[in-house]
């Protein structure tokens, strides 16, 4: 199964051919696929964030400033950069730590507005305020096929991201993880430190969010403050919610759907109204199907069943 | 830094004035908080909403905009009711995590909605009074801010009454204190989930005329940031509770006018999230939040 997927992917540019169009819009899915898994990350230890854009762009900047200060490759200096976002992540996460679901939510929905705001004004000097500034490319636009070269290099940072979550998740960390989530209490009756799992899932996902935010912004070239909109931020949980939360293959299904039904949208020259169709699927997912699209399958054949049985 | 007497009671009377509209809000989050034990992160949306509503009717009809609060408070409450109905219920219970999520979608769906109904631009209203200013205790003030804060005080009286006096204002207490309990008094405690998010809705609906009336600009994308200020208060405040917003309201209101005058206009925004953080460090429920669930 993983294996068809990663198959899929190596050949899908020559399929489709590998012009710029279907380059980007592919680019682009790992990148949030990256982003998403990283959102989904948290989820795993019962925690929840709407503000997650804040750490994609501080990612941005901070790989940003980095590669135009050392004039080192974007493809390095997107893992330091992303130390930004896993600092700061770190700093919301001692916070938010004690917090209730709503409390945490309304905390990290208000960061990312707050992070923007400080960019526009306080941070202006070095960020360029509402202008932005730009960012070096992950590769020239001289070199032939860049494109095809950057599709696979984000594709192999994505694979190692998602083996990354795989084995964290399959470890003794994973587990404990779950007894968090499940009961707190009985966790540390166990002898688990949730505080100290918490903080980790929290700066795991804000570092490989930078990473996805990074990789985007050196794939555009330029970034704005606009990267810490409230869509940016909604974008991982919907792609999340709608594959299946908790699940590897969630966030990755969910980007792959979504981002299709997008961009289809587009191309029937439907905008406002695709947000419309967006948050429509999500209620109705989330009352319908609430464990995702992934779950999907298993729901037909059970339906099939039950009517075979009728039958 | 020194603060005269006259700057001190100038500063804390506008902030009241600010504090007005996110005291309805977050008085009507802590509502349907108080008897659903839900959080309704689109709260924002619906002031949006209430004062594109104004706008439209104040453009049609050239009505004293505050008179149009007749018509936005009960056009929210019909779209809460809706929405409870609709999205809400059926998700109840299912875990908190859904309860945030499906704000989500609603955040979508509404802010584009009226982004194809009104288009995207910033629009603004002028109040027939703009012009007008008044001393209060030695404080000069625009008209319309007093009569923005009158028109709080006589909303939250009418709440307060409401909640107190009738009926239904105790059946809808009694679900929120103990909701198995009520619903064992033969309290139809699913009516009391649609009446107490229409009544959290018409609330946003009102906050969102005097947001138009005062003067502010409003686009379809702009309900993020009082909803955020809003949150802000409900953190100092407490979840739940209607006393705690008010409070939470004014000290929010006041720091914010402080911050303004003291740090300067850019941390006018930034600074409901410092108080935030201030606060839940000190205490993860609120200033004046229950100390556990």
């Amino acid at each position: 199964m993983q294996l068809a997927a990663l198959a899929a992917a190596a050949v899908i540019p020559f399929l489709l051919g590998a012009n710029l169009y279907i380059l980007t819009v592919l680019i682009l899915m790992l990148v949030f696929i990256i982003y998403s898994s990283a959102w989904n990350f948290l989820t795993y230890t019962g925690q929840g964030s709407l503000g997650h854009a804040a750490f994609f762009g501080l990612g941005g900047y901070g790989s940003t400033l980095i590669a135009v200060a050392t004039g080192l490759s974007p493809y390095i200096t997107i893992f330091i950069g992303a130390g930004l976002p896993a600092l700061v992540g770190l700093f919301i996460g001692a916070i938010c730590v004690r917090l209730k679901e709503w409390f945490l939510a309304m905390v990290t929905f208000g960061f990312a507005i707050i992070i923007q705001t400080l960019m526009v004004s306080q941070f202006s000097a070095w960020s360029g305020g509402w202008d932005g500034i730009a960012s070096p490319r992950l590769l020239s636009s001289s070199i032939p096929n860049y494109l095809l070269i950057e599709y696979y290099s984000i594709l192999a940072i994505t694979v190692l991201v998602i083996v990354l979550f795989a084995i964290i998740l399959r470890s003794r960390i994973g587990l404990a993880f779950a007894a968090i989530r499940e009961n707190e209490l009985e966790a540390r009756a166990a002898g688990i430190n949730p505080v100290k799992y918490r903080l980790f899932a929290f700066m795991t996902s804000a570092y490989f969010a930078g990473v996805a935010g990074a990789l985007e912004i050196h794939h555009m070239g330029y970034i704005t403050p606009e990267i810490f909109g409230v869509d940016i931020s909604f974008w991982p949980v919907i792609y999340s919610i709608s594959g299946g939360l908790g699940t590897l293959a969630g966030p990755i299904v969910g980007t792959i759907v979504i981002t299709l039904l997008w961009d289809g949208l587009q191309s029937l020259g439907i905008s406002y109204a695709r947000y419309i169709v967006i948050g429509i699927l999500l209620v109705l997912i989330i009352i319908f199907l609430p464990k995702g699209l992934v779950s999907l399958p298993g729901r037909i054949r059970e339906w099939m069943e039950k009517r075979a049985k009728k039958a | 830094m020194v603060v005269s007497p006259d700057i001190a009671l100038q500063v804390v009377i506008w902030g009241l004035y600010a504090g007005c509209i996110y005291i309805l809000l977050a008085t009507g989050l802590n509502l349907i908080f108080g008897v659903m034990k839900i959080v309704n992160f689109a709260h924002g949306e619906l002031l949006m909403l209430g004062a594109f509503v104004t706008f439209t009717f104040f453009t049609i009809s050239g009505f004293n905009p505050y008179v149009l609060l007749a018509a936005s408070v009960p056009i929210l409450i019909v779209l809460g009711v809706t929405i409870e109905r609709l999205c809400f219920r059926p998700i109840l219970g299912t875990g908190k995590l859904n309860e945030i999520f499906i704000s989500l979608g609603l955040i979508y769906i509404i802010q584009n909605a009226a982004a194809i109904i009104w288009t995207d631009e910033w629009r603004i209203i002028h109040s027939p009074y703009e012009s007008i200013t008044i001393s209060v205790f030695g404080v000069n003030m625009p008209l319309d801010y007093l009569i923005i804060i009158i028109t709080t005080i006589a909303i939250l009286i009418a709440l307060y009454l409401f909640l107190r006096k009738t009926t239904l204002g105790r059946a809808m207490r009694a679900t929120s204190q103990n909701r198995k309990g009520a619903m064992l008094m033969g309290i139809n405690v699913e009516r009391m989930d649609m009446i107490s998010f229409g009544i959290g809705a018409g609330l946003a609906g009102a906050a969102g005329t005097l947001w138009a009336v005062s003067g502010q600009v409003f686009n379809p994308y702009m309900g993020s940031l009082p909803a955020i200020k809003a949150f802000a208060i409900v953190i100092i405040g407490g979840l739940g509770s209607i006393p705690g917003a008010i409070i939470g309201g004014l000290i929010y209101g006041i720091a914010e006018n402080f911050a303004i005058f003291t740090l300067g206009g850019a941390w006018k925004d930034a600074i409901s999230f410092l108080i935030l953080i201030l606060v839940l460090i000190v205490r993860p429920t609120g200033i004046f939040g229950e100390s556990s669930e």
